[in-house]
């Protein structure tokens, strides 16, 4: 008796434990082929600077690079993970601590809901508000606004002026609305989870409600909140959806205000092209994108 | 002269009486325990009197309290609770700031102080009023949550210190500590009642014999009898109260 019991239970065991190869076993597999084929393509298109800041090749060039994809998508990932963070952040102590207000449950759902939105309808919608705002956008704000900040000097030209209808505002505005629902759920679950001794103490010593929830109890939670910013940004680095149709992508470096160029975009347009260089670049694009994403991931997990 | 009086109160939570008519007069300068069952209404009383009872919005409050003869209900909430402050059963620290932070922040949030120098003066008479200094002098930048229960909960006493409020309210203070750091804790109560007037909760008669002046004995929501402590152990009026401290009713 007991031996079988002990065999059903080695069997058991062995059973969970390939399921857990299995599913540790794509990622590996994964991350090693695009290191491995990534980094022999850095190496082939010109090294690791090179391919940091030069142009994309064309069809027939020897070396290239990814520079204006990698400038934008940084850009446009820190700002969508500001505007992301400024609003999610509130939403989520909103939904999460003013459980008793009417709204919070209208939020709560609309969030919930949001959050596993189809990211290019999020991108569409965006550039539908692009093509409609952008005139009267245009005329009444940017263009007094950028004559008026014209003596600051050239380069403001790059980041602020008339807007184009594809632009890194627009793809950030896309990313900041995926990157809101996220930081919100994961900030209303924190606050949610606080004790009500905890409360007590912070409306104890915090005086005001304001210093209670943002300052007193965001101290208590702060590591998930941060876990949940940092991981939100890694999501968001590496969208390409919401980026199609709003920051459209480009081959140069260009001003913010009109198309941008976006590594996951890159790679996206690069893979389906037949020329073995720019298939290499978007191996060694995806390689610089999960290093990207791996270390966001990292730091993430250290703090948490 | 009475530093907090309570008149008439009632507080009912959604339809449920909870406090059916406290009536209360709590001496300056003393230590004031509030002794019942479970359920006897002793901590929302005691919520009442710093007004957190309004973190409850199903909780309704009548009737009327005063402090220094101020009806506190028309009192800016920051300076009541800057006056009333309070420790709780569950030592609550915020658990991953530091044991300097922990004290500070709420000076700092109240604009309590002016300057770093002002501020460490104030945090470290207030752990040393707490009892706390000697232990943490040298580990202020450690988180809160890493202290043993009893340092805790001397923390938290030491982060309503601060404030130099003129009640303390705790609300079962020792219920989660071992008998040493329960001696440590009533023993500073009596020390601190020489300038602070200490409201102390508490569902064990010994304790409230131990440490307080005056003891009211709450049941069902209403006050039985209430008195000098050595009157109500020694000669109480009412059969429950005699009951209660004798361990017959719980």
């Amino acid at each position: 008796m007991t031996a079988a019991r002990k065999l059903i239970n080695w069997l058991g065991l062995g059973l969970f434990a390939l399921l857990g190869v299995a599913a540790v076993v794509p990622l590996f597999l994964i991350i090693g082929d695009i290191y491995i084929k990534g980094i022999d393509a850095i190496n082939r298109l010109g090294g690791l600077w090179h391919f940091l800041t030069a142009l994309p090749p064309t069809p027939f060039d020897e070396k290239g690079g990814i520079g204006p994809m990698l400038v934008g998508t940084l850009y446009m990932t820190a700002l969508g993970a500001l505007l992301g963070i400024a609003v999610g952040f509130p939403l989520g102590v909103y939904i999460g601590e003013m459980r008793r207000e009417k709204f919070a449950n209208v939020s709560r759902a609309a969030v919930n809901i949001l959050v596993e939105f189809p990211t290019i309808v999020v991108g569409l919608f965006v550039y539908a508000v692009m093509s409609l705002a952008k005139q009267s956008l245009n005329q009444y704000l940017l263009d007094p606004l950028s004559k008026a900040l014209s003596p600051v000097g050239g380069w403001i030209t790059q980041f602020i002026g008339p807007l184009d209808g594809f632009n890194a505002y627009a793809g950030a505005a896309a990313l900041a609305i995926i990157m809101i629902p996220y930081v919100a759920l994961i900030t209303a679950s924190a606050y949610a989870s606080i004790e009500q001794q905890l409360r007590e103490a912070a409306y104890a010593i915090g005086g005001r409600e304001f210093n209670a929830l943002f300052v007193v109890l965001r101290k208590a939670v702060s590591r998930a909140v941060v876990t949940a910013a940092l991981l939100g940004t890694a999501k968001i680095a590496g969208e390409t959806a919401p980026l199609l149709f709003t920051a459209f992508g480009n081959t140069y470096y260009a001003p913010f205000t009109g198309p941008t160029a976006a590594v996951s975009l890159w790679i996206w347009y690069a893979a389906q092209t037949p020329y073995s260089v720019q298939i290499a670049s978007a191996y060694g694009a995806a390689a610089v994108l999960l290093t990207i994403i791996l270390i966001i991931f990292i730091v993430a997990r250290i703090r948490g | 002269m009475a530093k907090i009086d309570v008149k008439d109160l009632r507080v009912f939570f959604g339809a449920s009486p909870v406090i059916t008519g406290v009536n209360l007069s709590i001496p300056d300068r003393s230590i004031t325990a509030l002794m019942g069952p479970s359920g006897s209404g002793k901590s929302t009383t005691l919520r009442v009197l710093n007004r957190l009872i309004e973190l409850y919005p199903e909780a309704r409050v009548s009737g009327e309290v005063y402090l220094d003869g101020r009806d506190i209900f028309k009192m800016d909430v920051l300076e009541l609770r800057r006056r009333v402050q309070m420790i709780f059963q569950i030592p609550n620290p915020i658990p991953n700031l530091s044991i300097f932070e922990n004290v500070a922040l709420g000076l700092k949030l109240n604009r309590l102080v002016r300057g770093r120098r002002e501020l460490f003066e104030r945090v470290r008479s207030a752990l040393e009023k707490a009892q706390l200094w000697d232990e943490v002098r040298n580990r202020l930048d450690m988180p809160a949550g890493k202290l043993s229960g009893g340092q805790q909960q001397r923390l938290c006493v030491a982060r309503a210190l601060a404030f130099e409020p003129e009640v303390l309210l705790a609300d079962e203070p020792t219920a989660n500590l071992d008998p040493e750091n329960t001696a440590r804790l009533e023993a500073l109560f009596l020390w601190l009642k020489r300038d602070v007037t200490i409201v102390l909760v508490t569902h064990y008669p010994p304790q409230a014999a131990r440490v307080s002046d005056y003891v009211a004995f709450l049941y069902k929501g209403q006050i039985v009898e209430w008195g000098p402590t050595r009157d109500v152990f020694t000669k109480p009026k009412h059969e429950l109260t005699e009951k209660y401290v004798t361990g017959r009713l719980y």
